[in-house]
């Protein structure tokens, strides 16, 4: 499978600040991939050189081989919905579109589907001055989706939608990749994206932290997780556990918590040595931690992991 | 080209810019030409004094008269720069740049579309206020006992010139305008040119008035400058000043545009 996306090396100098370092990651055709980072880790100012909107101060960015600028009618094979984007507050839904559609060589019978397809229908004919943030960010949407493009770059598209758009939003985002389409969505929260994405690529302050699948980042949640465990006998416990082969730390003044065991074992262990349980719960790590344990505490980037896929 | 041009119409028909430039400049053009027939005609050539015949001389009835007359708005050319600051700056001060710079992401390109609009919806501009002009001026005049037909004679000697001087005019206000993307900096640059600088420096040194574009745009359309009209140049000369100068803002604004970062 080729890549829709090519990230390599990609660098950005702000005056002395190093916005983005060295960061190389690709999107696959068919798949969505989430770009994710904390605030201000340059997934922002990544997307925007990508899109040839913020010079490039070392690498490359290439869709199917080419640059940005190097597409005819980009918008066409490239919709993107950015962050910040703005509307003339005085002109009316349906024209913002036919400006990029007169640009692009794009039919007129396209501006109305677009606003179909993104809910805009019934307020096609009003000014964007009036809309609200979720209006605005569905007309965003429907710009990018514009030029019916293969690729579909977004940058936080769940900002300001209400739960059922952003319902909306996945159900939408999860068609275009069976389209075969490829999507890079953005977002600094994990847990927006989880549902939606196969692939995700973690940046944190301008570096690349991990590529990989979903799949994968998920089998890493059980590490550095336990049992915890309530009891009023506590010191008897931690007595007997001392005597057998298993990791424990006290975590209140009746709770404990056991690493390298099974629920079934300590069952068991306690039914043994008669001693009162309240509580015995096995707890799991969730993506978020994850993810938050990868963007903070981290500088040094992970190897990356293998493409999905593959190379061709 | 006409796709380009048909969109960048209808992003300016969709902003109140040439609407409410259009209503200002014709406001404007009709006090001038009131203030023209108050002070008698008098901000005529070098035929201001001749005197013969009917009509009276109060009554602009003089070739350069007339030509003056109908060119009253060649004197307000700053609202031809001022449509093509805003053409440009609009898109930066409502941030729609960057829907611009994703369909077309060649920033000279964009330029150049800019440029296009400008010449044509500057011709624009000039031929409503010389709509106005003709009407306004030429109610009045009659009004007076002036003939009306004479004015309409000069209209050929007129008209073309300042058409292209207000499409001129719009071109150099979009190279300033790429150059100065801040909206409220562009125009507080161009009405401070206008109305303080230009003044200053064509009342100082003389020799300068045909170089400045008020000397230049008074070339172009036959009109008196209102100054000391010290060696103006031909028509042509004029028109072919006011285009470098457009050209050189709008090529030195592209290769600034070109390194910008939208963020």
């Amino acid at each position: 499978m080729t890549s829709a996306i090519e990230v390599r090396g990609l660098g950005k100098q702000f005056g002395s600040v190093r916005a983005v370092d060295d960061l190389t990651f690709e999107v696959a055709q068919g798949r969505v991939t989430g770009f994710l980072g904390p605030n201000g880790s340059g997934k922002t100012t990544s997307l925007r050189m990508l899109l040839g909107l913020v010079s490039i101060s070392q690498g490359t960015a290439t869709f199917g081989g080419k640059r940005y600028v190097e597409l005819d009618h980009p918008v066409r094979h490239v919709g993107a919905a950015l962050e910040a984007t703005s509307f003339h507050p005085t002109r009316r839904a349906e024209d913002h579109l036919k400006t990029v559609a007169l640009a692009s060589g794009i039919p007129k019978a396209r501006v109305a589907e677009t606003l179909e397809l993104v809910g805009l229908t019934e307020v096609a004919r009003r000014r964007v001055g009036k809309f609200s943030l979720g209006m605005r960010q569905r007309l965003q949407l429907a710009t990018a989706l514009l030029g019916d493009p293969e690729i579909l770059i977004l940058d936080e598209p769940a900002n300001g939608l209400d739960p059922q758009g952003i319902q909306w939003l996945r159900t939408f985002i999860r068609g275009q990749a069976a389209e075969g389409h490829a999507v890079l969505v953005s977002s600094h929260l994990l847990a927006e994206v989880e549902e939606t994405v196969d692939d995700v690529v973690i940046i944190s302050q301008g570096k690349l932290v991990l590529q990989t699948t979903l799949a994968d980042l998920a089998s890493q949640t059980g590490s550095g997780t336990g049992m915890r465990i309530r009891t009023p006998e506590l010191t008897r416990l931690a007595g007997v556990l001392n005597a057998v082969p298993v990791g424990w730390r006290q975590t209140g003044p009746d709770t404990l918590v056991i690493d390298g065991a099974t629920p079934e074992w300590f069952g068991h262990f306690a039914a043994q040595h008669q001693i009162i349980l309240y509580e015995l719960i096995q707890e799991k790590g969730s993506l978020e931690d994850v993810f938050l344990q990868l963007t903070t505490g981290f500088d040094a980037p992970h190897p990356v992991g293998p493409m999905p896929g593959g190379p061709a | 080209m006409i796709a380009v041009l048909r969109s960048e119409w209808l992003k300016l028909r969709t902003t109140s810019i040439p609407w409410l430039l259009s209503i200002i400049a014709l406001v404007i053009t009709g006090l001038l030409i009131l203030l023209y027939f108050v002070n008698k005609g008098s901000n005529g050539g070098p035929h201001d004094h001749a005197t013969f015949g009917p009509p009276t001389p109060d009554i602009p009835h003089t070739t350069q008269q007339l030509r003056n007359l109908l060119g009253t708005s060649v004197g307000i050319y700053v609202f031809a720069l001022l449509l093509g600051v805003l053409i440009i700056t609009v898109e930066f001060r409502h941030k729609t740049v960057t829907t611009s710079f994703l369909t077309t992401p060649h920033r000279t390109r964009f330029v150049g579309g800019k440029v296009l609009i400008a010449v044509i919806t500057g011709a624009a501009l000039g031929v409503i206020v010389l709509a106005g002009t003709l009407l306004i001026g030429g109610i009045t005049l009659s009004a007076k006992g002036g003939s009306f037909s004479s004015l309409v004679h000069q209209l050929g000697a007129v008209a073309p010139g300042l058409i292209l001087v207000y499409a001129l005019m719009a071109v150099l206000g979009v190279g300033v305008g790429s150059l100065l993307t801040n909206q409220v900096a562009a125009i507080i640059v161009c009405l401070g040119w206008f109305l303080i600088l230009e003044n200053i420096i064509g009342g100082i040194w003389n020799g300068t008035v045909k170089w400045l574009p008020s000397g230049a745009a008074a070339a172009a359309s036959n009109v008196s400058s209102g100054r000391n009209d010290v060696g103006l140049f031909n028509w042509w000369q004029g028109s072919l000043l006011i285009l470098v100068y457009g050209l050189v803002f709008a090529a030195l604004g592209s290769i600034l545009l070109a390194r910008r970062d939208i963020t």
